[in-house]
Order: C-alpha cells, then sequence, then structure tokens
C-alpha cells in the first residue's frame, strides 16, 4: 500500500480504498467475467451467447470502476463510457445479425452455421 | 500475494466454483441446478473467507458489497444456466442492478445511473425484442416446449475447466500484481480543477454562509489569480468581490469553510472525458454512427432462405394454417368482409399463410 | 555474340580508321576508279515530292480495303480501288523514270518524308567514347535501278489485280476485301524494300512482303495445307531473314550507318582494292557482310538450300503465285544483290556462293519440274529454276544478265501463271496434266492456249523471237565468259534443256492433243501434293509405269464427271490481262536485246543496270573461249538456241506425237529405263523429307525432351512447393469444425495459456531474460 496514494484521498472520492477492498471486488469481476465465458462456450442459443458477451463487458466495467476508485482517477470510469458504447454498438450490429441469421435458417442454434468447416 | 488471499483457498475455491457452475449449467439427464448453485454460493464463500482473513479490518467491504456480489454472481450463473433466453435477459436485468449498486459503493454514481439507463433501459430491452422477433413459432402442441439448443449446453465441462483456469489464473495475477510495475498516483480530480468551476464554489461558498448575497468570486482581470483552492504553499483561498470593487480574500483557515468543497463524481468524470481524453468522446461517437450505419443496412437486406428452412417455413406454414381452420377465430372470418382484416394480421406472421 | 559485343568499340574504331582513307584512295585511283565507281555511287539527283505518293498509293488502298472490310463490302469495290490506285502507282513510277533520266548525269536522287528512326547512344571504353547514331529515315533513294523495279512491280501488280478482281469473284464478301488489303500492303512492303534509302527501311519492306506472303498464302485459312504452306514460307523466310539482319548489324557496326547515301561511298575504298585484285586488304568482317545478305537473299528468292517454301506456296490463290513469283517477293533477293553489287565486289566468297547456289538451284529444280504432274507446281520449280539463272547472272558478275532475266521472266511468268490460273479456275481446281488435254479445241479457250504459248516459247528460250531468250542466254554467255565460272555455264545450258522440255510437256499435255478434261475435285482450291499424300499412292504408281491398270478409273471418273460439269472459260478480264501480258512479253525484246555493260549499244535495261549501283566496273578478268569461238555471247546464241528446240523437240517428240489418251504419253515407256531417277525427281529428291529428318525431326525430338524437363523438373518443383504447404494443411484442416464454440474454446484456452504463462515467468517458475524485464525481483 503506497502511503502518498493515500494522500491524494481528496475530490470526488470519500476516503482511500484499502488494497484487499480492491481484491473483493476484482474477485467478484474475475468470477463474472468467468461465468460469462462458460455461458458463451455452453450456450448454443445465439442470443444467449451474445448476453453472456455483456457479461463479460459488465465484469470488466466492475473492475474497471473499482480500479478508478483505487486509483482515484476518474479515467476508468470514462473507459467504462467506453465499454457501454461498445456494448450498445455490438448490441446493435450483432442483434441485426442475430434477426438476420435466424430469418435465413429459421433458427437460432449456433451450431447449425458450419460453412467454415475445414 | 500471501498477502491478500491464501492460494490454498483460493484454488480450491476455484475448483469447488467450476464444480458448482458445472452441476448448475443444463444438460442431458440429471441437471441438478438448485445443488449446483449451492456449491457455487460455497465456492464463493470459500473465496471470500480467503480474502476477508488475510484482510485487514479497514480493508473490508462494506455488508452491502457482500449482498451486491451474492445477487450479481447468482443472477449471472442464472443467466447462463437458464434455458429460456427471455428469463436469462431478465436474469441480466438483475446482474446489472447489481452491479450498479457495486458502482455506487465504488463513490461511481454517474456511471450506476449511465448503466442502469442504457443497459437495463436500452440495451435489454433491445435483446427483449429481438428474442421476441426471433423465436420459432410454437405450433399447437409444443407451445411449451423448449428446442433442444436452448435444453442442453454443450460441453459444460471442457468450458467450465476453461472458465475457471482463466478466472484462477486472472485472480493470482491480481493478487501477486505485476512485479516492479509502479501504482498510478497521478490523480487528476484534485481540489485544484475546481479553479475552473468559480460559480460552483461561490454557490458552495455562499451556502456555508462565507460571502453574502450580493459578494461574487472576483475575476481575474488585475492579473493575478482570484481563484486558488489548491496552492502550493499556504491555505487554500478566493478572492471575492463586493460592492464597488472592493475586493476580500476568503482562505480555508475560516471556520466555515466548507469541508466537503471538492469535485463530484459527475464533474470528476466531466473533466476526464472532455478535458483530458476529448479524442476518446469523439471516437466514441464515430463508434455508434458506425454501428447504426451497419444496423440500417442490414435491416434492409433481403435473406434468402436456404432450401432446409424453406421446406421448414412451408410445413409449419401448412400446420397452422390447419389449425386455423379449426380456430374460431377462422370462422368468424369468413363470412363478412370487413373482418378479414383482423385475420390477415394475425396470419400475417407466417409467410405464406394467408393463402 | 559475347565477343562481338566486347569488340564492337574496335569496329568502330576500324570504321572511323578506314572512313579517311576512303577518300584518300577515291582520290589516287581517280584516273580508273572515280569515273566508274564515284558517279554511280553518290547522290547528286532531286526529284520532286510526288514521286513519294508512289508507295503511299498502295497503303491508302490498303487502309481503304480495311474500311471495306470493315463495312462488310460485298461488291467489287476493294478490286476496283487496288486497280485504280496501283495504276496510279504505275504512272507515278512510269514519270519518276522519266524525270530520272531527263537529267543527264544524274543517278540517283533522294525523297525524304519524315524521320523514322534516330538514335544517338555513346559507345564508351575505358579508354576513349565516341557518339553513335542510327538514322533510318522513310525516305526513298531512287535511281535508275529502283525505277525499274517499281516499273515492272506496279506494272504487274495493276494487271495481276485486274486479273484477280474477277478470279477472286467466289469470295466476294467473304474473303474478297482481306484478299485485296494483303494484296496491296504487299505492294507497299514491295516498293519499301525497293525504295528505302537505308537498309531499316529495306528490311521493313523485305519482312513486310514476308509477312504479306504469310497472310496470303494462307489466304484459305480453313485448308490445312494452306495453312501449313504459310507457316513454312514464313518460318524459311525467317532463317533467312536471321542471316540478313545479321549482316544490316554488321554493316552498321563496320561503317556507323545504314544509308546508302553514306554508305555507299564508303564502299569506294574497298572497291577500288577489288577492282585492283587486293582482296586482301579488306576487312574480313566487311567481307562477311555479303555472305550474310546472301542468305537472306537466298531465303527470300528460293535459292538453294532454303527453296522449299516457294513450291507450297502454290496453296495461295493463283493471283498470289503469279505476284510472288513474277514481280513481288522472290525477286526482292535479286534485287538486294544488284543493289549491294558493289559489297558484294568486296567480297572473296560472296559472288561464288551466288552463282553456284544459284546454278545447283537451277539444276535441281529444273530436274523436279520435269517429274512433275500439277501444272501450277511445275511452273512454281521452273520460278525456283529461273531465278537460280538470275543469281548465277549477278554471281558471274554479269549485273545485268541478271537483272534483265528478273524483267524478262516477271512479264512472262506472270503470263504463265495467270494462264494456269484460268485452266485451274475454269475446270474447278484442276491442275493435273494427265487429266486435262486439248484445251485448243475447246470453246473459249484460245486465248488462254495462245498466251500460254507465248509464256511457253519464252521460258523455253525459242532463240530470237523471245525476251526470255536474249535475257537467258546473257547470263550463260557471262558464265563461259569468264574461265572460273565455265562450269556453272555449263550446269546452265544442261538446265536451259531441261527447262525447255519440262515447259513444253505442259504445253503439249494439256494445251494441245486428244480432247479430254476432269474435273478437280473443289472450286478453286488447288488440288495437288501428290508427293505428300499417303492416299495418293495410285496416283503415283499411275504416273511412271502402270498407267495402263489404272486407265480406265480416270476415265470412268471423267466420264461421270463430264455429264454434271462445264467448263467455263475464262472472262473478258483475264483473257484482257493475258493479252496485255504476252504483247509486253514480245515488247521486252528489244529492251534486253544487248545486256553487254560495256558495249555502247546497250539496250534499255543494260543502260538502267548501268546507272545503278549494280553498274560498277567489276574487276577485270581473263577472257575465255566457249568452244573455241572468240565472241562468246554470240556462239552462245546459237548454242542455247539449238538446246532449247533441242528440248522441245524432246517434249514433242514424248508428249504430243502419237498421243491418243491424257494419262499417257511414249515418256512412260520411256521412265523404266532411267531406274530410281524419276521417282526421286518426282518425289522432289526427298528434300523436304530429309530437312524432316535433319532438323525439324532432332526439334521435335529435343522440345519434347524440355517439355517433360519443364513438367516434370520444373512444375515437379513447383508443383512440390505448393503441395507441402497443402499437406500441413489438411493435417490441421480437421481443427476447423466450422462450429463456433470450438473457435470460441480455443480462443479461451490461447487467453488462459498466455495468462498462465506470464504468471510463470513473474512467479519465477520459468525464468530467463523475460521475467528479469517483466521484475527481476521475483
Amino acid at each position: 500500500m503506497n502511503d502518498a496514494l493515500l494522500t491524494l484521498a481528496q475530490a470526488g472520492f470519500p476516503a482511500p480504498m484499502s488494497q484487499a477492498t480492491l481484491m473483493h471486488y476484482l474477485v467478484v469481476s474475475a468470477l463474472m467475467f468467468g461465468m460469462g465465458l462458460i455461458g458463451f462456450l455452453t450456450r448454443r442459443n445465439l442470443i444467449i451467447m451474445f448476453l453472456c458477451t455483456e457479461l463479460m463487458f459488465q465484469a470488466a466495467g466492475i473492475a474497471l470502476i473499482a480500479f478508478s476508485r483505487f486509483h482515484l482517477n476518474h479515467t476508468g470510469e470514462t473507459f467504462v463510457i467506453f465499454v457501454l458504447t461498445i456494448a450498445a454498438a455490438e448490441a446493435a450490429m450483432a442483434l441485426a445479425l442475430v434477426v438476420l441469421l435466424f430469418r435465413r435458417k429459421e433458427t437460432l442454434d449456433a451450431s447449425s452455421w458450419m460453412q467454415m468447416k475445414g | 500475494m500471501d498477502g491478500l488471499i491464501s492460494p490454498i483457498l483460493l484454488y480450491s475455491g476455484c475448483i469447488v466454483g467450476a464444480l458448482g457452475v458445472c452441476l448448475a449449467l443444463p444438460r442431458r439427464g440429471l441437471s441438478p441446478q438448485i445443488i449446483g448453485a449451492l456449491v457455487f454460493a460455497l465456492a464463493f464463500g470459500i473465496l471470500m473467507v480467503g480474502l476477508g482473513i488475510k484482510a485487514p479490518k479497514a480493508g473490508l467491504p462494506n455488508f452491502n458489497f457482500y449482498l451486491f456480489a451474492i445477487i450479481a454472481l447468482g443472477s449471472s450463473l442464472r443467466v447462463i444456466s437458464h434455458p429460456r433466453p427471455v428469463y436469462a435477459a431478465l436474469y441480466f436485468i438483475l446482474t446489472i442492478l447489481a452491479s450498479a449498486g457495486m458502482y455506487v459503493l465504488l463513490s461511481a454514481e454517474f456511471m450506476a445511473f449511465a448503466l442502469v439507463i442504457v443497459y437495463a433501459g436500452a440495451i435489454l430491452i433491445t435483446y427483449l425484442f429481438v428474442i421476441m422477433l426471433a423465436t420459432e413459432t410454437p405450433t399447437a402442441d409444443q407451445v411449451e416446449a423448449l428446442a433442444d439448443f436452448d435444453r442442453y449446453s454443450r460441453e459444460p465441462a471442457m468450458a467450465t475447466v476453461v472458465g475457471f483456469v482463466l478466472v484462477a489464473g486472472m485472480t493470482t495475477l491480481m493478487a501477486t500484481g505485476v512485479p516492479g510495475a509502479q501504482p498510478l498516483n497521478t490523480g487528476t480530480t484534485t481540489a485544484a480543477d475546481l479553479n475552473e468551476l468559480p460559480r460552483r464554489v461561490e454557490t458552495s461558498l455562499r451556502s456555508a454562509g462565507l460571502i453574502g448575497i450580493d459578494e461574487h468570486i472576483a475575476g481575474d482581470e488585475a492579473g493575478h489569480q482570484s481563484l486558488d483552492l489548491a496552492p502550493s504553499e499556504g491555505p487554500a483561498r478566493v478572492r471575492v468581490t463586493y460592492g464597488q470593487g472592493r475586493t476580500r480574500e476568503i482562505t480555508a483557515d475560516d471556520a466555515r469553510w466548507p469541508r466537503d468543497l471538492q469535485l463530484t463524481n459527475i464533474e470528476g468524470i466531466g473533466f476526464s472525458l472532455l478535458r483530458d481524453n476529448p479524442g476518446s468522446i469523439e471516437v466514441a461517437g464515430v463508434i455508434l454512427l458506425m454501428a447504426m450505419l451497419g444496423s440500417v443496412v442490414l435491416a434492409q437486406k433481403k435473406v434468402e432462405l436456404d432450401e432446409a428452412a424453406k421446406l421448414a417455413a412451408q410445413n409449419r406454414s401448412l400446420a397452422s394454417t390447419l389449425t386455423l381452420d379449426n380456430s374460431p377465430l377462422m370462422a368468424r372470418t369468413i363470412p363478412g368482409a370487413p373482418n378479414v382484416r383482423e385475420a390477415d394480421v394475425r396470419v400475417g406472421q407466417n409467410p405464406g399463410g394467408a393463402a | 555474340m559475347i565477343d562481338l559485343l566486347h569488340h564492337l568499340p574496335l569496329f568502330l574504331a576500324q570504321a572511323g580508321e578506314h572512313g579517311a582513307p576512303a577518300a584518300h584512295a577515291a582520290a589516287e585511283h581517280g584516273a580508273d576508279g572515280a569515273a566508274g565507281v564515284g558517279g554511280l555511287l553518290r547522290v547528286n539527283g532531286t526529284l520532286p515530292a510526288w514521286s513519294a505518293y508512289l508507295p503511299l498509293l498502295p497503303l491508302l488502298g490498303c487502309v481503304l480495303c480495311t474500311l471495306c472490310a470493315i463495312f462488310r463490302v460485298k461488291t467489287r469495290l476493294p478490286a476496283i480501288l487496288t486497280v485504280a490506285l496501283l495504276a496510279v502507282s504505275f504512272v507515278i513510277a512510269f514519270l519518276t523514270y522519266q524525270h530520272t533520266t531527263a537529267t543527264p548525269g544524274a543517278q540517283a536522287a533522294l525523297v525524304h518524308l519524315w524521320d523514322w528512326i534516330n538514335f544517338t547512344g555513346t559507345v564508351k571504353t575505358s579508354s576513349w567514347s565516341a557518339a553513335q547514331t542510327l538514322v533510318g529515315n522513310f525516305s526513298f533513294y531512287i535511281d535508275p535501278l529502283s525505277c525499274l523495279w517499281m516499273l515492272f512491280v506496279t506494272g504487274l501488280a495493276t494487271l495481276i489485280a485486274l486479273y484477280a478482281g474477277e478470279y477472286m469473284g467466289h469470295d466476294l464478301g467473304a474473303g474478297y476485301c482481306r484478299f485485296f488489303m494483303a494484296f496491296n500492303l504487299f505492294v507497299f512492303s514491295m516498293a519499301c524494300l525497293v525504295m528505302g534509302d537505308n537498309l531499316l527501311l529495306l528490311f521493313l519492306g523485305w519482312e513486310g512482303v514476308g509477312l504479306c506472303s504469310y497472310l496470303l498464302i494462307g489466304y484459305f485459312y480453313q485448308k490445312p495445307a494452306a495453312v501449313a504452306a504459310g507457316k513454312k514460307a514464313f518460318i524459311i523466310n525467317r532463317i533467312g531473314d536471321l542471316g540478313f539482319s545479321m549482316g544490316i548489324m554488321l554493316t552498321f557496326v563496320q561503317f556507323g550507318t545504314v544509308e546508302y547515301a553514306k554508305l555507299f561511298p564508303m564502299i569506294e575504298a574497298y572497291l577500288v582494292h577489288a577492282q585492283h585484285g587486293q582482296l586482301d586488304q579488306i576487312p574480313f568482317l566487311v567481307q562477311l557482310i555479303p555472305v550474310l545478305f546472301t542468305i537472306g537473299a537466298f531465303g527470300k528468292s528460293a535459292q538453294f538450300p532454303l527453296y522449299v517454301w516457294l513450291p507450297d506456296a502454290m496453296e495461295g490463290p493463283t493471283p498470289v503465285s503469279a505476284l510472288i513469283h513474277a514481280a513481288t517477293m522472290v525477286t526482292a533477293g535479286v534485287y538486294l544483290v544488284a543493289r549491294f553489287f558493289p559489297i558484294y565486289l568486296c567480297s572473296e566468297w560472296a559472288l561464288p556462293i551466288v552463282a553456284w547456289g544459284g546454278a545447283i538451284t537451277a539444276l535441281l529444280a529444273a530436274t523436279i519440274g520435269m517429274a512433275q504432274f500439277d501444272i501450277k507446281r511445275i511452273m512454281a520449280y521452273s520460278t525456283v529454276s529461273q531465278l537460280g539463272y538470275m543469281f548465277c547472272g549477278l554471281g558471274v558478275l554479269g549485273a545485268a544478265g541478271g537483272v534483265g532475266h528478273v524483267f524478262t521472266h516477271a512479264f512472262f511468268k506472270a503470263l504463265l501463271f495467270l494462264a494456269c490460273g484460268a485452266v485451274m479456275h475454269g475446270f474447278a481446281g484442276q491442275l493435273d496434266l494427265r487429266k486435262l488435254s486439248g484445251l485448243n479445241k475447246m470453246r473459249g479457250w484460245g486465248v488462254v492456249t495462245w498466251t500460254m504459248l507465248v509464256g511457253c516459247i519464252n521460258l523455253a528460250g525459242v532463240p530470237y523471237i523471245t525476251a526470255g531468250f536474249y535475257s537467258k542466254d546473257t547470263i550463260m554467255g557471262d558464265a563461259f565468259a569468264n574461265p572460273h565460272t565455265q562450269a556453272i555455264g555449263w550446269i546452265l545450258l544442261i538446265t536451259a534443256g531441261l527447262t525447255a522440255y519440262y515447259t513444253f510437256r505442259v504445253f503439249f499435255r494439256v494445251f494441245v492433243g486428244p480432247k479430254h478434261y476432269e474435273p478437280g475435285d473443289e472450286a478453286h482450291a488447288p488440288h495437288d501434293d501428290h508427293g505428300h499424300d499417303p492416299a495418293g499412292g495410285p496416283a503415283l504408281r499411275a504416273g511412271p509405269g502402270h498407267s495402263e491398270p489404272h486407265a480406265p478409273g480416270p476415265e470412268s471418273r471423267s466420264t461421270h464427271g463430264a455429264h454434271d460439269f462445264h467448263p467455263h472459260p475464262p472472262g473478258w478480264a483475264i483473257n484482257l490481262v493475258l493479252g496485255v501480258l504476252a504483247v509486253c512479253a514480245f515488247a521486252a525484246i528489244p529492251l534486253v536485246l544487248n545486256l553487254d555493260l560495256l558495249s555502247d549499244k546497250i539496250a534499255w535495261v543494260g543502260g538502267m543496270v548501268r546507272h545503278s549501283t549494280a553498274g560498277v566496273n567489276p574487276p577485270h578478268h581473263d577472257h575465255a573461249h566457249f568452244l573455241g569461238f572468240e565472241d562468246v555471247h554470240g556462239a552462245m546464241k546459237i548454242v542455247s538456241g539449238i538446246v532449247a528446240l533441242l528440248g522441245i523437240g524432246i517434249a514433242f517428240v514424248l508428249h504430243y506425237a502419237g498421243r491418243t489418251t491424257a494419262a499417257t504419253s511414249r515418256a512412260d515407256a520411256l521412265l523404266p529405263r532411267l531406274g530410281p531417277i524419276p521417282r526421286l525427281a518426282q518425289h522432289k529428291w526427298y528434300v523436304d523429307e530429309i530437312y524432316d529428318f535433319l532438323i525439324v525431326t532432332p526439334l521435335w525430338w529435343m522440345s519434347h525432351i524440355f517439355h517433360l524437363i519443364d513438367k516434370l523438373l520444373v512444375d515437379g518443383v513447383v508443383n512440390l512447393a505448393g503441395f507441402m504447404p497443402r499437406v500441413a494443411g489438411s493435417l490441421v484442416r480437421k481443427q476447423q469444425t466450422g462450429v463456433l464454440h470450438d473457435y470460441a474454446v480455443s480462443m479461451a484456452a490461447g487467453i488462459t495459456l498466455v495468462i498462465l504463462v506470464v504468471i510463470l515467468y513473474t512467479t519465477g517458475a520459468i525464468g530467463g531474460p523475460l521475467a528479469a524485464t517483466l521484475g527481476g525481483a521475483h
């Protein structure tokens, strides 16, 4: 723990955060990310797969906010705005694609698309 | 690492968590989802205990954290394990809300609200719409039935192993840190930023009773700084004018000086976003524009059904026509012309069904 | 080659050195050299600019006929245009001739059209450097020799175009425009060749006539034989052109210029040496130039061993044959030798090569011609033979005789070909002299018969009444006049007898005798080539000895054919052209009466030659006697006349007297006694087969071997390079399942692996430089 860092606990943040507290948040973030990854790998419904990517985004967001709080620096929060932007853009595009794919094959099963088989 | 979490507890927690997730995932045959959830909760407990043992008293997060963490992780487990997409999406909203709670705990109020508005309010609604659009038309006898690909997950064991090895690796790395890397200590949200917000300081000082209703913070026409909230030496000071060009100086030594005179979260984000990273907002705008264009292009695209799908659609429309023949709605539409539109609306959902 | 390049600066230096002594020597030998040499090789005349239209009008005709082809003209417009433009060209040629000879003492004039090639480069060595300019303008060098050539080229081309307008009538619309396009281009190329004032323009024309001959010989491009003949002509001409182009390069290397106006004055110095018999003072490479030119001339003029393309060129339409044989292409080689006669005189070997090549060709072609049955083919071999005479004339220092024979030959050979073409036209492609007889008894064939007779007596050299007699006689006289070339003279004399025999063999078989005809198998397609065609085997046997058993076969066919086939006699255009040519053949007599360059009463053609570059004085040689006569030429006239009449007489006895059918004659009884010779001659002495064996087959095998090497070795290496990635790809291809999740799993596993490696590095479990970089503390 850096003492100099603690003195920076000024505007916008109530008090310096301990590294142990940060670790709690990071563990939760890692678990949530792992869950999103597992979901993406196991679920076969295209929509749920994209929901799982959102879950991974969310885990990243929690980690970023926690770091931002720990470092008393708003850049992490700015980055979360980016994460939201990407998530929104991805939702718009990916869901449009999902609808197209669904219209073509009348199914949401990701395993039904195997054109890239070598 | 030893200072933050015991490796034995960390890895055992990861193993138990993997077991729990694996049990909770939908699969063929026996699918003990509740047991899996409990095992996963046990794993979370092991990890939290592992963290709590090594943490100093001041380092423990407050009670609300545990509450939100349990809700977030539990509902995300449900997102990946619930067979029905609609429920998964709703559970995801719950995850978002719990995450927003954690944001508030991390004093990121603005991001918490943004998260709820953008994610829960916009993105998830889009998801729900898509789920409704892209769902196979149920036939009469299988209204409640689920598609195979929703009911059974694909190779849960392998995916879980991969996922939790990653979690263990990430956690280990978090606990270890990258050796030699110094923590970032260039906090930009200092009191100095308030120098650029004289009206905000004025309001704050006035509500604290330090300046009267007719006093204002002086402009710096005299060439000297009238507002210096983070001086290199001495207390913070503010020069205010009153009457005709008379000024006086207020310093932080004053007993009435507001203790909470500092940037709020939203002001900090504003400075970070618009002053420190002005290009980023442009980039975000371009990304959103591209996404919009892409969606428009994709939405206009005519899609050719492939042969198998055409056949399936024909069969389905045939089946639905047969069911419609027996329905009272159909019986009503035949005699009266005005009612035809009602039937069309209903039948129009099935391509070719109106015939 | 590399050696030559290496020595290039040296040659240039030599050229520079020799430039200076040239003027020196000319001044030194002024008394006897300048009078005979300097005046002929210097440009001292002027000509009006309109003479440049002479070659440009055929070019215009070519463009107009192309336009006709584009607009799919289905009338005789291309023929009319061609005849009109070529007639105007002829008129211009005549006016140019008048202008050239009007000013006394003027030998040559330049007409500059535009700059064409102008390269300047610097040749550098370590010791010196020199600027070198290659200039080849589009301008014309007009002296009596080019005038003479252009007169008969344009005149004959006009007549042949008129003839072709009727002859090619069956192709109206289809290939008519194409034919006349190539025809005009042919004349244009020939004009460039003859009139060009530098070797580059000459070479352009040289290649142009090669191209046009290819286009015209292969005119019936759907016939494999025509395509093969076109290819053969083109390829054999390439061999000659290689030698010629090497000669041009060597000329540039040696003299630093290819323009006649600069080149000929430089040759003067060497010529002075040559006239004094000091050939050893002339550099070897200068002596090599005419030898290389000779290769080109032999290729273009169909001399042994490069003559084989010309008989095959019969596959083209007959007017093309007439054009090639009489006026344009084959005389190009003779023109080249005549034009560069001064350089030939400078060489020790060039003229003997020319003379002996010509003599061998003359005899060989005559013997082959005796045994053929296709009348057009016989005419083709007679052309080869007569070209041999022309080269002999030049080779035995009788330039006027050679050129004069070109002149007379142009008329009677055009006449013979066009008459044969009329026969072929009228009898649906029938050219076999065993299947045609007694044309003089048929209605409408009188003009053809009589003009054919005129051509035949010219070719045979009937004494005193034919132009061919005088020109041929001059050549033989020149050969006998020189003691070193009397052997050539004897060969030519024998050949003259053979020529008379085979010429009248055709006449007696086809044009007189019992009336009989069988139509050819197809309209206008030349029917020939018994020698190559395996199916023609019976016809071959029928020829010499076994005619009797086969006689009923053709007879029955003939009666069958006679019912539904009626020969159509030639129309007015063909008859007119034949008549004009016959008149011309006689009109040429006074023009070639005396071709002795030293004589005062020299005839017109001789005068033209004397005032051109071919008129330089040859080195003096001892005068020889012929059979004891002092006046060789005078004695020659009598002897050659007797030989010609003897040949005609033998032909009369063997092929006319007592002949009752078309297919048989008294000669058939004689043939078996001659052993294998007739058979060999009929198969053209197997020259084509020998070439096949010596050149074509080895090349074929070599190309197949290289093809195999290319396919197995080169392709193998390349394919191996392509095959290895495929094998590697097929090994890992199974990983590409196409299932989205598998890719995601591998991606996640990759990320996990990276994180594990980083952890292991940072915790020091696996060490190394990277661990030290990331944090040496651990």
